[in-house]
């Protein structure tokens, strides 16, 4: 589904001097996979992960994204395969204040090209068990919660690809748990998980974890145990 | 908006403030324009020619000390001066305590001669104005204004009633037409009209009166006949060359310049200052809305990543600008409109809502708003998706 080729990533800092974010990195992702980007911070899994959601575009080498080059795609046919392709789920959840759970799921859909959106942000939130909770604001709802209402949003046009940066890096252990027990179960449902993080142990609970360090991908295996509880 | 409800109250008050001065500046400062050039035909019509006692300006302070204007010099002029049509001379008692019975009321008395209705162009609504005859005789008859005529008589006829005004007997023999406020904001309904004579003999006890109006038969001669005035008048006065004046003049042409100073004030300064506080309101809403765009770089970046495009995150910022100023055009539309229609009744003014205040208010505020939103707009949708998430 995924294939990335010698991709490189390079900023120019407004001083000037450029940093190598991404230095060559090869990776292939096949659908239905869930695989854990572990990385320190400042080791470029950040970008890696922007570069896989169409946030960014690489320097050199190229993404094939179902066998397509999209690396060179212009902004707005990127915007529109994030819309249609890709679900994000961030570690700061990203939710519009003061505005209900049902309208911020229904966000993606503003900008959709498909007919019929009657029900989608309402059969989302149901997904991720927050049916009784459509018209709370993310103010009304716990960490857990918020975390949920932002998954069902990645969830609202039906993508096929999962990106999740720190999903639970602002939750506690036990909401941690749940949720990458809900990124498990979608992965079981056959959506593609790629989850960015800097813990080890959360990262020991996908099937494959690709260390990555300075740029480049350190290691690339396969837990013999899939421990996240499907 | 909904989230951002100060900013965007700040942002609509902006334009609401603008429109609302444009509405009642376009609205009620037409409505004044109509009324002041009514009142000039009314009262003033091409042909006209008034002398004041006095060297003072039109519209200006106290007479001089030296103002000797007489009933002569009145005569005088009406024979000599070329095509004079019609004259009346004027004096006046500007408050005088009028009672009958119980009521009382202060009015604004004049004297005038029997010529008054046409040269002034107001006549009577009920009875008579009085004659030549009564003139002469300095007769104790007046001709009351609508106004003086409620407060001393209320309901009841006043024909034929004994007034007194300055506690002299006089028998009201007429209503005077009902003429409104002028543009001065006096109530022109409360007055009184006695003979001239009567007025000064009999209330006053001066020789001299404080103007003289006179009507040119032919329009286009008024300034050539307004030119022999002045030279008559200053022969009779024995003003030597260079000497100025004890008398002024006001010609149509004189109230024409005038007419055009107010339209000036109206058409130009007013709006200025109107189209001033909108720039202000719309320079306010493009730094507010830029502020916001700063402020929401995370939801910015939150709307790429779930599908919008650059230019959906601008127009965005366009459209809530536009909306919000939109809104704030439309409030200070209706309060300025109402506003203005208050001002037009309370000050007797012609005319209503102006058509112009409606589509200036309305063109404005959205073009404020468009103008306002195209630099937060920009800046909104440069923003790179990933680094407007980090």
């Amino acid at each position: 589904m995924i294939a990335l080729e010698g991709v490189t990533k390079t900023y120019t800092r407004p001083g000037g001097d450029s940093v190598e974010a991404l230095r060559g990195v090869s990776l292939s992702i096949n659908r239905g996979e869930m695989v854990a980007i572990l990385g320190t911070s400042g080791s470029g899994k950040s970008t890696l992960l922007s570069v896989l959601g169409l946030l960014d575009v690489p320097t050199g080498g190229r993404y094939l994204l179902d066998d397509a080059d999209v690396s060179s795609l212009a902004g707005d046919a990127q915007a529109r395969l994030r819309n249609a392709r890709i679900g994000f789920v961030f570690q700061a959840f990203h939710l519009l204040p003061r505005t209900s759970a049902l309208q911020n799921v229904e966000l993606p859909l503003l900008y959709s090209e498909r007919s019929s959106l009657d029900g989608l942000a309402r059969k989302a939130l149901e997904s991720v068990g927050l049916a009784d909770r459509m018209k709370h604001t993310p103010e009304e709802l716990s960490g857990g919660q918020q975390q949920r209402v932002a998954i069902a949003r990645a969830l609202v046009n039906e993508p096929d690809l999962l990106l999740a940066d720190e999903p639970t890096g602002n939750l506690d252990s036990r909401t941690a748990g749940e949720i990458l027990d809900l990124l498990g179960a979608l992965n079981a449902a056959g959506r593609t998980v790629v989850l960015v993080t800097h813990d080890a142990a959360l990262a020991a609970r996908c099937k494959r974890v690709v260390r990555i360090e300075d740029g480049r991908i350190a290691s690339d295996e396969v837990n013999a145990v899939n421990v996240v509880n499907a | 908006m909904g989230r951002f409800r100060l900013r965007t109250l700040a942002m609509a008050a902006g334009s609401f403030v603008g429109i609302t001065a444009l509405t009642v500046v376009v609205s009620a400062g037409g409505a004044a324009e109509r009324r002041i050039q009514a009142t000039g035909r009314h009262h003033f019509g091409e042909s006209s020619i008034l002398v004041m006692a006095g060297g003072a300006p039109l519209m200006s302070g106290p007479r001089g000390e030296a103002a000797r204007l007489t009933l002569d010099d009145a005569e005088a002029l009406a024979r000599e001066a070329p095509g004079i049509e019609s004259w009346d001379p004027q004096q006046v008692l500007p408050g005088a305590p009028v009672k009958r019975g119980d009521a009382t009321a202060t009015a604004r008395v004049l004297g005038a001669s029997e010529r008054a209705p046409l040269v002034w162009s107001r006549g009577v609504t009920q009875g008579v104005f009085f004659d030549a005859a009564a003139v002469a005789q300095a007769a104790r008859v007046a001709v009351i204004g609508e106004t003086v005529a409620r407060q001393l008589f209320g309901n009841e006829d006043p024909l034929d009633a004994e007034i007194l005004v300055r506690n002299v007997p006089f028998r009201v023999i007429g209503v005077l037409e009902p003429f409104g406020t002028d543009i001065h904001g006096m109530d022109r309904d409360a007055e009184i009209v006695v003979p001239i004579s009567t007025a000064m003999r009999r209330l006053l006890n001066v020789d001299t009166i404080v103007a003289i109006k006179l009507l040119v038969r032919d329009p286009s001669r008024v300034d050539e006949a307004a030119g022999e005035v002045r030279r008559i008048l200053r022969e009779r006065h024995g003003l030597a060359e260079g000497q100025k004046s004890d008398f002024s003049m006001v010609t149509a042409i004189l109230v024409k310049k005038m007419v055009a100073r107010v339209q000036r004030v109206l058409i130009v300064f007013l709006p200025l200052v109107a189209g001033i506080s909108l720039l202000a309101g719309g320079a306010a809403s493009a730094a507010l809305m830029l502020a916001s765009v700063s402020g929401r770089v995370s939801e910015n970046g939150l709307r790429r990543a779930v599908g919008a495009r650059a230019k959906d995150i601008g127009l965005q910022f366009l459209l809530e600008t536009t909306l919000t100023t939109l809104a704030g055009g439309l409030a200070g539309l209706a309060v300025g409109g109402g506003l203005a229609l208050y001002v037009i009744r309370r000050f007797h003014l012609e005319g209503g809502l102006s058509p112009l205040a409606v589509a200036l208010g309305l063109g404005l505020s959205l073009a404020v708003g468009l103008l306002a939103g195209v630099l937060p707009a920009r800046r909104g949708a440069a923003l790179a998706p990933a680094a407007a998430l980090r």
